[in-house]
């Protein structure tokens, strides 16, 4: 595959270029309710080309082999566009020449596990919240991503690496009258089939509690103190602080460019955030990105301070930083963006009861329900609570959302517990989607949060 | 594609063939600099056969193996999927212009001439942040079936994004325009967003309560989606939607009148056939705010026991590879009736209250039962009958099925954004939360 690779790569003669090319094993099984709608096996391919010439930058994603030499002229034609157009020529961080294969150690290898056995799992799974009354439907599958990546370029690297991505996860929704609650349930990873095994009591515990928010009543809207549980904490780290760590969305953007200085005071003096693809066993491993550059670990901030940022090899040479790995594709049709690997918070020592106790009263809120952002405010959903009073947990609460000024609220996290989770299944839509986006954090307490109510 | 629906049909009792091809150019330009130029050239063929009953499904982006593309169809069919159709034979179905061959003439470079000729305008009179970018994509669809249907659709789309940012942030103004070739963009389109955010310039953090809030056409897919949700067969097939038992009944205000029109084409992408190769069809959704219609595919048609509305699309919330998905019901061509009022009569009406430009966190919240509760990115505040700043700190909530009852008025014209053909609308007593 590399000779191919490299003989359609040798018929540009431009300052730099790349080519991936993927083959993408796909398996999904799904139901809604207790109707299996879709279940198989899938293959499909495809290339991105990106080509660097007289200081412009494009890509190509195309399907057929045939066409690579089309693509070529396109992508040449229009860096050379590009390069007419912009001031400042694009260039690239100087990276090492990689040459290697790599296979991630899995846990059980999804591929030699039949489709009728991830069938039954997941119907087992999606069979526990269909045995009570009051839920109203399922919507729970399997999933299993395989790409198989094919990368050179034309200072010589030659890299093939495999991703694996199972999960089976979904929706429980449950029903009184005309109210209607859901919860997600879900697990999965990046490091073979056995993490999938042994989820009953997930599945269980998703399902209780979306009963119990057909009695939970609605958040009171307002201004409120906050512990958000590890993987809400996870999601606000992601959605708030970590896409502005990501050099491409500030880097044409001045007023957040000024914000984003390195060494300016983001956050109070317990709050230190990292981001790590290669930590083994998690979600977000991966050990080359789509640039073919080595992932190393990124401290982005350190007790309260910016000291780094996520990159590509176009950020990192027009922010003159370090390279870092960080530029990843959805799959073959996309050209690779910066993303986050496994972005944490830091522990701290507190335990849950410590948070607790320095809380008093307010509100304690678990699992996101979808976040997004726009800069320095941030909005997203939990997916249930409890009032805090006298720091004891009180009743349920349901339609939690909250949001908020990314730099007051990193100001206001008072407290850092000490129980660091990771989450397992992941989906950050940045224009393409990164399923094996993973963050993670302790829970945390933070002063004064908006809460939107119903 | 006739090879393969040959050798399919020796294999099993029905069959669907359906195929894509598409081009896509892009040119975006950040803080008026060109920033990237992307070119995409996909296709893919994806499989439906029916055998003893079971569904089959498989797919390729490259037709290279059409074995293998059966054989992964037919192993499908031992998980059982269950199919209660037969796909259609459509024929006569009526001509429709979506296709204009000038977009074949039209090349990056003029992408980023017009983009450059509209920061350059835009620049002049703004000292926000300006981000546009300009766009086309092509596409040939193709489904065959062994009902004898072979329907061919070429579509064309110009599209052009004009984005005023509001500073430390990517909350903005923003209006795209959508065209089946390339045009300049109009003045008047220029200068709302350059108006709308000029005036609202000043930071405001207005006292929290309930008030009159107006959503903006970009931001009324929050509440589209929760409409979609409730009056999609397949939620009301699956007990999940809050109105399936009201057909008939006055769910809105009376005012409000939404349909799903896919044969009209003086809009891009009008289509006689849906992505089951069904013919498509005017659908009154709400009619002057009774509940008229849900909206079906094959497969949720016939489980409900109704004819299917020509609604069976390969979508996904999150897009997705088209040919890799398989139909759902969906409103792809959804508008809702504009009303008498220009855009600045409708903020002088308001008086007081929340212009939502922006939307954060629409797909949080619990969509089926209609409630939102999203940030704004960025609200215009909205005093004496004008905007006078932006809000950004600060969410509204509420539920379709209330505020969808307390609508003062509707804007005169429509326009193209994500999810449909929409005015902007004003609502009543909308719970509003700051930090004041």
């Amino acid at each position: 595959m590399f000779d191919l690779l490299k003989s359609m790569l040798s018929k540009t003669d431009s300052k730099y270029a790349d080519l991936r090319y993927e083959i993408k094993k796909e398996i999904k099984i799904i139901f809604n309710g207790k109707e299996l709608t879709q279940i198989g096996s899938n293959l499909t391919d495809g290339y991105v080309l990106r080509i660097l010439k007289n200081g412009g930058l494009s890509s190509v994603a195309f399907t057929k082999g045939i066409d690579a030499e089309k693509a070529i002229r396109t992508a040449e034609m229009n860096a050379v566009l590009v390069s007419e157009n912009i001031e400042e020529p694009i260039q690239f961080a100087k990276a090492d020449v990689v040459k290697d294969t790599f296979s991630p150690k899995l846990e059980e290898d999804p591929r030699r596990i039949s489709i009728d056995e991830k069938l039954e799992l997941t119907r087992k799974y999606n069979n526990l919240p269909l045995k009570y009354e009051k839920i109203a439907t399922t919507n729970i599958g399997y999933m299993e991503v395989i790409r198989e990546k094919y990368f050179v370029n034309t200072e010589g690297s030659e890299i093939r690496e495999d991703l694996i991505t199972t999960r089976i996860n979904g929706l429980i929704t449950s029903r009184d009258g005309n109210l209607i609650q859901n919860v997600r349930a879900g697990t999965g990873g990046s490091n073979g089939f056995a993490i999938l095994r042994n989820a009953q009591e997930e599945f269980e515990k998703k399902t209780s509690i979306a009963l119990q928010l057909l009695k939970a009543k609605p958040v009171e809207a307002g201004v409120h103190n906050v512990i958000l549980n590890p993987s809400l904490a996870g999601v606000f780290t992601h959605e708030a602080f970590g896409h502005f760590s990501e050099a491409d969305l500030i880097e044409d953007n001045p007023t957040m460019r000024k914000k984003m200085k390195i060494n300016a005071k983001l956050g109070s003096d317990i709050l230190s955030i990292i981001d790590d693809p290669t930590m083994p066993n998690q979600l977000g491993f991966y050990k080359y990105d789509d640039e073919g550059v080595m992932a190393r670990p990124t401290q982005l901030l350190k007790n309260g301070v910016l000291v780094g940022r996520l990159h590509s090899r176009r950020s990192a040479a027009a922010f003159r930083e370090q390279l870092s790995g960080h530029c990843i594709a959805q799959d073959y049709r996309y050209a690779p963006i910066i993303r986050m690997g496994n972005i944490y918070i830091e522990p701290d020592t507190n335990t849950f009861d410590d948070l607790l106790a320095t809380m008093g009263n307010g509100l304690y809120i678990l699992d996101a329900k979808g976040g997004q952002t726009s800069g320095e405010n941030f909005t997203f959903g939990a997916q249930y609570g409890y009032i805090v009073k006298n720091s004891k947990l009180d009743e349920m609460v349901r339609d939690i959302n909250m949001s908020g000024n990314l730099y007051k609220t990193l100001q206001n996290i008072a407290v850092i517990g000490s129980d660091l989770v990771l989450s397992k299944i992941g989906g950050c839509g940045k224009g393409q989607l990164n399923i094996r986006s993973c963050h993670g954090a302790p829970h945390v307490f933070i002063k004064n949060v908006i809460i939107g109510g119903v | 594609m006739e090879k393969l629906l040959a050798i399919a049909k020796a294999n099993s009792d029905k069959v669907e063939i359906f195929s894509l091809e598409q081009t896509i150019n892009l040119v975006k330009f950040e803080n008026s600099k060109l920033k990237n130029i992307e070119c995409k050239v996909q296709s893919g063929i994806s499989l439906r056969l029916i055998k003893d009953g079971k569904l089959g499904f498989s797919y390729t982006k490259n037709l290279i193996n059409r074995e293998e593309l059966l054989q992964n169809a037919l192993d499908s069919l031992k998980g059982g999927v269950e199919a209660t159709f037969d796909f259609p034979h459509t024929k006569d179905l009526p001509r429709l212009s979506t296709y204009d061959p000038s977009i074949e003439n039209i090349s990056n470079k003029n992408f980023v001439d017009e983009c450059n000729r509209v920061c350059k305008k835009l620049s002049s009179k703004t000292k926000g942040q300006i981000n546009v970018s300009a766009g086309s994509a092509i596409d040939k669809l193709r489904i065959i079936n062994s009902s004898g249907t072979d329907v061919l659709l070429s579509t064309s789309n110009y599209f052009f994004h004009n984005t005023i940012l509001y500073p430390n942030s990517y909350a903005a103004i923003h209006r795209m325009l959508y065209l089946k070739k390339f045009e300049k963009s109009p003045d008047e389109y220029l200068h709302f967003v350059l108006d709308t955010y000029n005036r609202s310039l000043k930071k405001v953090n207005p006292k929290a309560g309930k008030m009159k809030v107006l959503f903006m056409p970009e931001t009324m897919y929050v509440l589209m989606w929760r409409l979609l949700s409730a009056t999609s067969g397949k939620d009301v097939y699956q007990k999940q939607s809050p109105m399936a038992e009201k057909i008939g009944e006055k769910i809105f205000d009376a005012k409000i009148t939404i349909y799903d029109d896919p044969l009209n084409d003086k809009m891009p992408n009008a289509r006689s056939f849906d992505d089951e190769g069904m013919p498509c069809r005017y659908l009154p959704i709400i009619e002057k705010g009774r509940l008229k219609n849900f909206y079906y595919d094959l497969h949720y048609s016939k489980k409900m026991n109704t004819k299917p509305t020509g609604h069976g699309y390969k979508s996904a919330m999150w897009g997705g590879d088209t040919v890799f998905l398989k139909p759902i019901p969906s409103l792809e061509h959804l508008h809702i009736k504009p009303g008498t009022k220009s855009f600045s009569e409708l903020i002088k009406l308001m008086d007081k209250g929340i212009v939502v430009a922006g939307a954060l966190g629409a797909h949080s919240g619990n969509i089926q039962n209609g409630d939102f509760s999203i940030g704004l990115s960025p609200g215009l505040y909205v005093d004496n009958g004008e905007i006078v700043g932006h809000v950004k700190d600060a969410m509204i909530a509420g539920n379709i099925y209330n505020a969808m009852k307390n609508v003062i008025d509707i804007e005169d014209t429509c326009y193209p954004v994500s999810a449909g053909t929409f005015p902007a609308i004003i609502f009543d007593n909308i719970s509003v939360a700051t930090r004041k």
